[in-house]
């Protein structure tokens, strides 16, 4: 545990959970407390990352700017971090404002199967005196040598870790284990684990990215996050306390999330049939709403869609196929 | 006289998108496909038409300097970095060339909008440079320029789409910025709105999706059912050149004072299977432009 840093994801992820309502008064008095955390970096922005507030998957309340600009001038000690997808974000009206904004940490995301549309953004990055980050979304939908080949090309464009996310809450802390460790004992790079916590596994399956020797592992404070919630920041510590000697306080984590609590009482994640179902099946949990709107109108059992989504493998950003796949089933 | 004379024409690429164009081309009476440009002599898009073009090519531009006399103009499907300098080579022969990569050097052209929007006319110049965008753009601007003829005070524009990760050549993955870019400077110039954003999602589901492109249009005013005609009349168009290219959902109200439209682009299937419709609407476009243009410059030649 000495070794593996904490990695805070409520304000980026936890953006899902508020339909992307942050506001900049909510970042700053979760950052000053987070500052005093000895958590290692808090990532800030649109769920889906820099320059993605769209039509498409949900336009922000408040720029990335202004929520940076408000968690900038709240962390002295911690990094301030954020999450890019290219497709979405582009280098030159995205990263480059990000840099001169002073962001420390720059992850740069895609699919599980598709690292090679990260090149440039991750070339970039690394040679601006940054940190950089390689994250694979979706990391279920791979088998260990792939992931291992998709690991490494991010590693050679120049990230410093490879984050796998569990991005529809479907590992269990075994899978989460060997998938770590094909990494670590390949390449010469850091791994962190960000989990998700469809089947109630979140918090165990960041434990066992810990135990296997994980560098960095992300957790959300209430496991404020998509779908049925990330990996509970706070227990993450509490339970780690149980079993190392920790640097990190248990109850400035807990001030953390109290104030999560306090504040968004009515949006707070769980696990629900339909969550248990889209993690079981292995489709992005943030599809839920849509799943039981569909589902409702056609007549449709939700577990017979989940488990089509997952049969055509489905990933994120897809919300236009799932009427279709919908109807598709009715006709069988 | 014949006024027939194929369109003799070279090809600058040998990946996805530069096979699909020789295929097509060479079974299209229209053209006829002097050579085949690669940069490797064991390019397996080279192999594939040993028997059917005259001039393989495998050292890049320098080696199809010795026939230039014998083409009227090139189709470029290379890079947006490697296009600049095929250009530099072919405008000083007076060649006019299709550029496939997203380099934002050549006029954007979406053809069925060349006699609906001034900046879109051909230009009456044999050494012509015609980009063709992107496919987002190919497939985005007939819809975006429906809903904003009947519409005022446009505010923002967004076109997103999501193409099969299979696909996607390594070009495109390399340079998804200059595609997000190239596609927002189409949106703009037929909107006239500076605010625009473009998405795009690759894909990997099983089987391939077809292309999907969904305009989103913010506006202080639209005539929707006006919106709805013109979208129908302008995809019946763009049908004569891309077969493939369907509206799957009419321009609607999707929020307040946001209109949206989704398209569907399923390809032709010459070389690349049909969920390629991302590049067979680009292909499309650039031999709609090669005809149209090589039409115009004959009729003017001959004045």
């Amino acid at each position: 545990m000495t070794e593996t840093r904490l990695y805070d994801v409520t304000l980026r992820d936890g953006n899902h959970a508020l339909r992307h309502t942050l506001s900049s008064k909510f970042v700053r008095s979760y950052c000053e407390k987070a500052d005093q955390s000895g958590v290692w970096a808090v990532e800030v922005g649109h769920g889906n990352g820099l320059g993605a507030s769209s039509f498409l998957v949900g336009k922000s309340v408040e720029s990335d700017l202004s929520l940076l600009q408000a968690a900038r001038e709240s962390l002295k000690k911690t990094k301030l971090a954020v999450h890019s997808i290219p497709g979405f974000a582009t280098i030159k009206r995205d990263l480059v404002p990000a840099l001169e904004f002073g962001v420390d940490v720059f992850r740069v995301a895609t699919h599980v199967t598709e690292a090679d549309v990260s090149q440039k953004h991750i070339e970039y990055l690394s040679n601006n005196n940054v940190i950089v980050h390689g994250v694979l979304m979706m990391s279920h939908m791979i088998d260990l040598k792939g992931l291992v080949a998709q690991a490494k090309l991010m590693k050679d464009y120049g990230a410093s870790a490879i984050i796998l996310m569990d991005s529809a809450g479907f590992f269990i802390p075994r899978e989460v284990a060997e998938r770590v460790s094909a990494i670590k004992n390949t390449l010469e790079v850091e791994v962190g684990f960000h989990a998700h916590n469809n089947l109630g596994l979140g918090v165990g399956n960041a434990m066992s990215a810990i135990h296997e020797g994980a560098s960095l592992v992300d957790g959300a404070s209430m496991g404020l996050g998509a779908g049925a919630g990330n990996a509970q920041l706070e227990n993450i510590v509490a339970a780690s306390s149980r079993e190392f000697s920790l640097k990190s306080d248990v109850y400035s984590f807990l001030q953390m999330s109290k104030l999560v609590e306090e504040s968004y009482f009515d949006k707070l994640p769980r696990t629900t049939s339909s969550s248990t179902q889209s993690g079981l099946a292995g489709v992005f949990s943030g599809y839920a709403p849509q799943v039981s709107a569909i589902s409702e109108e056609l007549g449709l059992d939700t577990n017979t869609l989940w488990k089509e989504m997952a049969n055509r493998k489905l990933v994120a950003g897809q919300e236009s196929m799932i009427r279709e796949i919908a109807q598709d089933l009715m006709n069988l | 006289m014949s006024v027939t004379k194929p369109i003799r024409i070279a090809i600058i690429g040998t990946g996805n998108i530069g096979t699909d164009l020789c295929y097509r081309m060479l079974r299209d009476s229209r053209f006829k496909v002097v050579a085949l440009v690669g940069r490797r002599s064991d390019s397996p898009g080279l192999n594939i038409f040993k028997d059917e073009v005259d001039h393989l090519v495998s050292n890049g531009i320098e080696g199809l300097v010795p026939f230039l006399k014998d083409i009227d103009g090139a189709f470029d499907a290379t890079s947006a970095f490697d296009h600049k300098n095929h250009w530099d080579i072919l405008a000083k022969s007076q060649k006019w060339v299709m550029d496939l990569t997203p380099s934002k050097i050549g006029l954007p052209l979406v053809p069925v909008l060349m006699n609906k929007i001034p900046v879109m006319s051909l230009q009456n110049n044999i050494s012509s440079n015609y980009s063709m965008v992107t496919c987002g753009g190919q497939s985005s601007a007939p819809i975006l320029y429906a809903i904003a003829s009947a519409s005022s005070g446009i505010r923002e524009v967004e076109v997103s789409s999501s193409i099969a990760a299979l696909s996607a050549g390594p070009a495109t993955r390399l340079n998804i910025d200059q595609y997000i870019e190239s596609t927002e400077g189409l949106s703009a110039l037929i909107s006239g709105c500076d605010k625009v954003k473009t998405v795009l999602v690759l894909n990997p589901a099983e089987p391939p999706v077809m292309m999907r492109t969904t305009v989103n249009i913010s506006v202080d005013f639209c005539d929707l059912e006006q919106a709805k005609v013109s979208a129908l009349n302008v995809v019946a168009e763009v049908q004569r050149y891309v077969p493939g290219y369907e509206i799957v959902v009419e321009p609607h109200l999707q929020s307040l004072n946001t209109i949206s439209a989704t398209v569907k682009v399923t390809g032709a299937g010459y070389v690349l299977p049909e969920y390629a419709g991302n590049l067979d609407i680009i292909n499309s476009a650039a031999v709609e432009t090669a005809v149209l243009h090589s039409a115009t410059y004959r009729s003017v030649s001959k004045k």
